[in-house]
């Protein structure tokens, strides 16, 4: 299941990548999809073991950095080095799940990955 | 220096000028305190206005805020923005970007300030603890009626105008105030010159007169000279009588305007006045043109000549001479005396004003000059040189 599951991307990327090569599309757009390939694989992956959606982290961080930089860069300190005192995550849930491991993304990728993260759950052109 | 503007300088004139520079500055004082004052009443009156409106606002921020709240949390169900009627508002995170907005113009708002008003709405701003969405700021918004504004400006017209009256009036009170000392002392000198040459006239014509009836013919030489310098002393007297009755009296005597002839009269008070510069060893050259006619009153236009004359011979050096030229349209006086600055030239029309002080004399005789000219739209044109001498054109 996971095998074919990570078959299917691996070609599901080797597809894209040769589309974007023949399609000459800009870089950026593979960046962002590359972001998004850690994002799901990475992040997602493993939280979906949780009980606690991503979201959920998420509207944590934005209720206490509030903008775009201060919360990717309040990420960017957690994921690299979770420590306990800088978690927002209630007590209990770290009791029981542990802190997060210490991520195994290079700096870029992490990035990358948060930055996905924002763009999915961000408010901006959301509010009606 | 043309006449036609040096006006006869007066003692009401320069007192006007006085006033009229106290009055300047003291109104100009007045206008900055009242400034200052509006300003200060200006502020107070858009500070109660907007310590009035926060209240109001406040509530609409707390109301706002519980239901970004709820949004916050039900993020992933509701997302629409809490609206009211009542007022317009916005969110802006910590770097202050925008994050939602309902106002009418977003761009303006100054997160940095509490509350304000632009002239048009009156903005609340509200820092959050929590921020919900993201939100560090949430900006309430309503329109400003302008009706404090309005009743502010009325009082600062209305009380404004009543104090610049006031000070105004104090203002002038203050320069009549001030001017009384000045003004009792002109009036003085001018009553004491009034009484003086009343009491001139007949002891002066007495030996005018007198002088006259000499028979010069049986006298020796020594009193002969004598006699002489007698006439010349009398003569002078009797053209500062001239002038001060002019001056008293001038107003008074309606003007015997006719065709004078002028060539007579000048090379007459030439005649008159070449005793006097004898005395000074001074030669008159002349260059009449016979039939020269003007306009004018035939005593003002002798004061003119004479005025003119007495000058040359008052500032002019020992063995110096006169040349006096008539043509028609145009009399020229010109001495070898001791001249004048540029900066001279243009008072020498005041009154009392005497540009050599070493010399006697009142200093009126120019002033003389100056209103004979104005009444006669004369012009006078004095071009003179330091140590070389003065030109004195008069032209018609
Ligand atoms: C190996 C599993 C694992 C991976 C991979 C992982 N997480 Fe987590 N994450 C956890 C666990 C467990 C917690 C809950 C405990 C805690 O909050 O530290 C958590 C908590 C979080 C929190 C809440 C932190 C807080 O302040 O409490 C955020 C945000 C988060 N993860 C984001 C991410 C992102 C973004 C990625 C991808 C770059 C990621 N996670 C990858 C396991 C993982």
């Amino acid at each position: 299941m996971v095998g074919s599951g990570r078959r299917s991307l691996v070609v599901g990327r080797w597809i894209r990548a040769l589309t974007v090569g023949a399609l000459l599309l800009g870089s950026a757009q593979l960046l962002a999809d590359r972001g998004k390939n850690i994002y799901e694989r990475n992040c997602v992956a493993c939280h979906r073991k949780l009980p606690v959606a991503l979201d959920k982290f998420f509207f944590n961080y934005l209720l206490k950095y509030s903008s775009e930089r201060r919360v990717k860069e309040a990420l960017q300190r957690f994921l690299k080095h979770p420590t306990k005192k800088k978690a927002l995550a209630s007590e209990e849930l770290i009791n029981q799940y542990g802190l997060m491991p210490k991520t195994e993304l290079s700096d870029t990728e992490l990035r990358r990955a948060i930055d996905t993260y924002w763009e999915t759950y961000k408010v901006f052109g959301k509010i009606k | 220096m043309s006449a036609s503007n040096a006006t006869a300088t007066s003692i009401s004139h320069s007192e006007r000028r006085t006033l009229q520079r106290f009055l300047g500055l003291y109104a100009f004082l007045a206008l900055l305190i009242l400034i200052l004052g509006s300003t200060i009443y200006y502020k107070l009156q858009k500070d109660l206005m907007l310590q009035t409106k926060r209240l109001e606002l406040e509530e609409y921020s707390k109301e706002l805020i519980d239901g970004l709240k709820l949004l916050h949390i039900y993020f992933d169900r509701y997302r629409t923005y809490p609206r009211n009627p009542l007022y317009r508002s916005a969110i802006y995170d910590a770097d202050s970007v925008r994050i939602f907005s309902t106002l009418d113009d977003p761009e303006g708002v100054q997160l940095d300030k509490v509350i304000y008003t632009t002239g048009r709405v009156i903005q609340y701003i509200h820092v959050l603890d929590s921020y919900y969405l993201g939100a560090k700021y949430v900006v309430v918004e309503i329109d400003d009626d302008r009706k404090w504004f309005v009743q502010t400006w009325k009082n600062i017209l209305l009380y404004g105008g009543a104090l610049l009256a006031l000070f105004l009036t104090a203002g002038l009170v203050l320069v009549r105030l001030f001017l009384a000392p000045m003004r009792h002392a002109i009036r003085l000198l001018d009553r004491f010159i009034k009484d003086t040459t009343h009491e001139l006239n007949t002891p002066v014509n007495a030996i005018l007169t007198n002088i006259e009836m000499i028979d010069t013919e049986h006298l020796d030489e020594k009193t002969t000279k004598k006699i002489k310098r007698i006439e010349i002393g009398a003569r002078t007297i009797s053209n500062i009588y001239q002038d001060l009755t002019y001056l008293i009296l001038h107003h008074k005597i309606a003007s015997q305007n006719r065709e004078v002839d002028m060539s007579h009269l000048v090379q007459e008070r030439i005649d008159y006045f070449k005793i006097l510069g004898e005395s000074k060893k001074i030669e008159f050259e002349t260059d009449i043109q016979p039939g020269v006619k003007l306009y004018i009153d035939e005593g003002k236009a002798a004061r003119l000549v004479d005025n003119l004359l007495s000058n040359a011979i008052k500032y002019n050096r020992r063995g110096g001479e006169i040349f006096v030229r008539l043509r028609p349209g145009e009399l020229l006086v010109q001495d070898t005396g001791i001249g004048m600055d540029q900066s001279a030239i243009k008072d020498v029309f005041k009154r009392y004003k005497r540009f050599d002080t070493s010399v006697g004399g009142f200093g009126i005789g120019l002033n003389i000059v100056a209103m004979i000219a104005k009444e006669y739209n004369l012009h006078i044109d004095i071009r003179s040189k330091k140590e070389k001498g003065s030109e004195v054109y008069v032209r018609w």
